[in-house]
């Protein structure tokens, strides 16, 4: 009965770095600016769609592969294309922030949470307007598994899912560098830490937040690019789902913790792909169940540090 | 009486309070002061005493009249802050914490509403409480706010906060009143009277005051009492005079000994 | 969180009566109202549902600071309550339905307060949503409640009985579909002003008060005494017993319960929002704000291809032109009026102000733009 666990659990791994591109955007917003993005999920909506039709033109312009160079050449022009469809988002989540955004922090939390959520319905209707209402598939899935990576596994794994890992790795890789590494990245670690005191030695925070915000805008559209050219398709409600789950991993992570949106992002694929061929009944609750436990064991989440007495 | 048994409390490395043990309220009425320098774990000895801490070793007593003349024992090292006010233990904090949008009668009422446990009530109105009401404009005007009673705490001036802070606390009738740092962040000329209205309230309803404090003048006029603590210890306890008398005790406080 | 002292408590006392008696007569002609009009009696009905749901909702987002994300919850366990009663013994009293979904609202809200009421803030909101969700897996999953096609609330094609009164006005001559909606209408007024009264009644007691002290200031109301978290649970249970009210009603409404459009997390972000849609500082506002989310949500795309987007724009507007909502806005939108009845060159100041900000923007998010395309300003 076990023995596909590790292919379960595999699934799992890959299924966790959509996840983790998702959260990735959703818990760096929220850390710097505060606010809890409710139209995330539609941002990764649109990256899925963006995704579609650029990728959809740049495949037009190559050959369907036949061999493994041109596998690989099929798959580099797939790559390329939803890393510019990911790019796209850049300019729509700084624009998103600047106009709607930017006026509303010093609010209540429950304003910023119904501004996003306005902002999660225009966003819906935008993508009807302009891709309309039906699923649509770019189609690039067999083309990519034709890039013979199954002998590195030594089990029958499409080579999709491991593009996939391989750009979230990079993806948790370019962050953690920039957060770490780079005089920006600090500069935003320290805009989060203290607002005033930033303000105070000379940073703009209203450009901190536009870059934070089109940040979290092209890891969202950058997974939702991931997921279009994978055997799914874009749809307009696909949003929902992976910002609900979103949640839940940035909250078993702790808000505002890279490492932790990545944790947990793992920790809520493989468990769900685990369990879920055994005990189908529990697929939609295990996230949920998983959320509760580590939020009544340990509020902060498993690295973060909020919820000190003061 | 309230008395700290062997209180210790470490974090990580540090001892914030090393084997602490205290009295207060050996005469009704008292007001000790608690001094010391920066880090010398003042408000950490307030914050196990009030129970916003618990200790890592060592008891809270407090020794309560039992009706007949005689003294029992109660120990409170375990219970929660809310339970500890109906012991008779209040505290206020170096930060002002009121209740910033209601207005100064709302926040008293609201205290001494708990103090009379009517806060489960539904069936009244809130300013339907004739003795609460009195209790109430009793309160403002022993502490000078009857002016600013119909004005949102958010709005009032910083010492009429303090002020306010304090009112509440006495509201809530306790036997024993920690202060933290009551006068901090109030302008020098109205620490005085900050002061002296705690010390007549205090001296009014014999409410035995333990009070941290860094202006030494106001120790020297109001302490009955005075606590030393240094790096988690207890390093002086005696009359507020050691202030002027004790060289080793001088150098602590001035921070020039290490 | 610092919240404006409430506006609707400035109206002047006759000006209150006035709207009371106002939305009442509203309230109690909008069967009429929507036999004259296009207004569809059935939406209307469901956004009071909701409105109600969202009135408990305020309780904790008004006074206790808490935002609860996972509100349906307790509407989802209320409708499931009366559709299992009907479903699986065959009770057909309208009373009994709802007695058994507000049971069952409690139970479940008796145990998720129990768990949430020592968390804050985003933790706070994150699991409420979380139970929720475990709640609407564990029904979606489950075969006793059917799944994803869910419970009637009917015994056989009966409906259930609404105190005889609809058989009354069926022999009257009454249509008995229209007896029946008329007859739950005016059960769901009647409880409406029953639960806003009560909640007026409790809010502006000591208790309210308290919970007024917890959502200002945690630890202070812990230092005069009152025992938060347990505080919190009372006003959470309280809050979903009004939902496990609401979601009775609107099985009996429905006649029919589904998971999705009672117990997924999302419809419990709109009760949230219609709370603050309508004002979360007024007692009302909730329900105001329910009426027409719902109406916007669920009528809105017979007439627009574009229906979220004309909600969203909705929405949008009440954030930036109308911070305290609709009905919290209404006494300075009634001065603002006024003002400019008196003194119309005003209206071009408006106007201004909403180009000028508009402008502004645009402004923004053009620099914005130019900045990451160029690198330069």
């Amino acid at each position: 009965m076990f023995e596909s666990l590790p292919y379960h659990a595999l699934n799992g791994v890959y299924y966790g770095f959509i996840l983790f591109m998702i959260a990735a955007g959703l818990t760096i917003v929220f850390g710097v600016l505060g606010v809890l993005n409710l139209a995330h999920g539609e941002l990764y909506a649109f990256g899925a769609f963006v995704a579609f039709s650029i990728v959809g033109y740049l495949t037009g312009l190559v050959a369907e592969p036949t061999g493994p160079v041109t596998a690989l050449i099929f798959g580099a022009v797939v790559l390329v294309g939803s890393l510019a469809a990911a790019a796209v988002l850049l300019p729509v989540g700084a624009t998103l922030e600047a106009a709607f955004v930017r006026p509303i922090y010093d609010r209540d939390d429950v304003y910023q949470l119904l501004l996003t959520y306005a902002l999660l319905l225009i966003l819906t209707d935008v993508m009807k307007f302009v891709w309309g209402a039906k699923p649509l598939d770019v189609g690039v899935y067999d083309g990519l598994n034709a890039i013979p990576t199954t002998e590195l596994f030594g089990i029958d794994y499409p080579t999709y899912n491991v593009v996939v890992v391989a750009v979230g790795l990079v993806v948790f890789g370019w962050l953690v560098w920039f957060f770490d590494r780079t005089k920006t990245g600090r500069i935003v670690r320290a805009t989060a830490i203290d607002r005033e005191m930033a303000t105070a030695i000379g940073v703009s925070t209203d450009r901190i937040f536009t870059l934070v915000f089109a940040m979290g805008a092209f890891f969202a559209g950058f997974g939702g690019a991931m997921v279009s050219i994978g055997p799914g398709s874009a749809y307009l409600e696909m949003g929902l789902s992976p910002l609900v789950l979103s949640f839940v991993v940035i909250v078993i992570g702790g808000l505002g913790s890279l490492r932790g949106a990545l944790v947990g992002a793992l920790l809520v694929g493989v468990t769900t792909q685990v369990v879920t061929p055994y005990y189908s009944e529990l697929e939609l609750a295990v996230p949920f169940v998983l959320m509760v436990v580590v939020l009544l064991v340990r509020p902060e989440g498993l690295y973060g540090t909020w919820g000190e007495i003061e | 009486m309230l008395e700290a048994r062997n209180l210790r409390k470490t974090f990580g490395e540090l001892r914030a309070t090393d084997d602490v043990s205290l009295q207060f309220g050996t005469t009704d009425g008292e007001m000790v002061f608690i001094v010391g320098p920066n880090g010398a774990g003042k408000t950490t000895l307030v914050n196990l005493l009030t129970g916003l801490l618990t200790p890592d070793q060592g008891s809270v007593v407090v020794h309560q009249d039992d009706g007949d003349g005689s003294t029992v024992e109660r120990e409170i090292t375990g219970l929660a802050p809310e339970k500890r006010v109906d012991a008779g233990l209040v505290r206020s904090f170096q930060i002002v914490h009121v209740f910033e949008e209601m207005t100064v009668r709302e926040n008293l009422r609201v205290a001494v509403l708990s103090e009379r446990g009517e806060t489960l009530n539904v069936l009244s109105f809130d300013d339907g409480h004739d003795g609460v009401e009195r209790t109430v404009d009793d309160l403002l005007a022993q502490f000078r706010l009857e002016d600013v009673a119909d004005e949102v705490a958010d709005t009032l001036p910083h010492g009429d906060r303090k002020l306010l802070d304090v009112a509440m606390s006495f509201g809530l009738e306790p036997t024993y009143l920690l202060l933290d740092e009551p006068t901090a962040g109030v302008a020098t000329r109205e620490k005085e009277y900050v002061i002296e209205t705690i010390a007549e309230a205090s001296d009014a309803d014999d409410v035995t005051t333990v009070t941290i404090e860094h202006d030494m003048d106001i120790v020297k006029s109001y302490a009955d009492r005075l606590v030393v603590l240094h790096e988690g210890r207890v390093f002086r306890e005696g009359d507020p005079s050691l202030l002027e008398t004790d060289g080793e005790l001088r150098r602590v406080l001035l921070g020039v000994d290490e | 969180m610092s919240r404006a002292r409430l506006s609707a408590e400035n109206l002047p006392t006759s000006v209150r009566v006035v709207l009371v008696v106002l939305g009442l007569g509203v309230l109690l002609a909008v069967p009429d109202l929507a036999r004259v009009t296009p207004l569809s009696f059935a939406t209307i009905h469901k956004g009071l549902l909701f409105g109600l749901a969202a009135v408990g909702l305020n309780l904790l987002l008004r006074h206790t600071e808490l935002v609860s994300f996972g509100h349906v919850a307790f509407f989802g366990t209320g409708a499931y309550g009366a559709a299992v009663l009907a479903t699986y013994y065959e009770v057909s009293s309208g009373l009994v339905l709802l007695a058994g979904a507000v049971l069952a609202a409690t139970a479940v809200a008796l145990v998720v307060g129990y768990l949430v009421a020592g968390h804050l803030d985003i933790y706070f909101a994150l699991l409420t949503l979380a139970f929720n969700q475990v709640l609407f897996a564990f029904v979606v999953q489950s075969s006793f409640f059917n799944s994803t096609d869910g419970l009637s609330v009917r015994v056989g094609v009966d409906r259930p009985s609404l105190l005889g009164l609809d058989q009354l006005l069926v022999s009257a001559g009454l249509d008995p579909v229209q007896a029946y909606n008329y007859v739950l209408y005016y059960l769901t007024v009647a409880i409406l002003v029953v639960v806003v009264l009560v909640t007026w009644k409790l809010v502006n007691s000591p208790f309210g008060r308290a919970l007024d002290a917890i959502g200002q200031d945690r630890t202070r109301a812990r230092f005069i005494g009152i025992p938060v978290e347990r505080y919190v649970w009372i006003a959470f249970t309280i809050s979903g017993i009004y939902g496990g009210i609401a979601g009775g009603l609107f099985a009996l409404l429905q006649l029919h319960v589904r998971p999705e459009p009672v117990l997924f997390a999302f419809v419990s972000g709109e009760i949230l929002f219609m709370a603050i849609l309508g004002g979360v500082g007024t007692l009302v506002g909730p329900i105001v704000g329910g009426v027409i989310l719902v109406y916007l949500l669920d009528l809105a795309r017979f007439y627009v291809t574009y229906y979220h987007a004309l909600t969203g724009i909705v929405l949008l507007a009440v954030v930036y032109f109308l911070p305290e909502g609709i009905l919290g806005s209404l006494p300075a939108l009634g001065a603002a009026i006024e003002r400019r009845r008196r003194d119309p060159g005003l209206v071009r100041n408006d106007v201004e102000t909403v180009v000028t900000s508009v402008r502004r923007s645009v402004r923004r998010a053009v620099t914005t733009v130019r900045i990451l395309v160029f690198g330069v300003n």
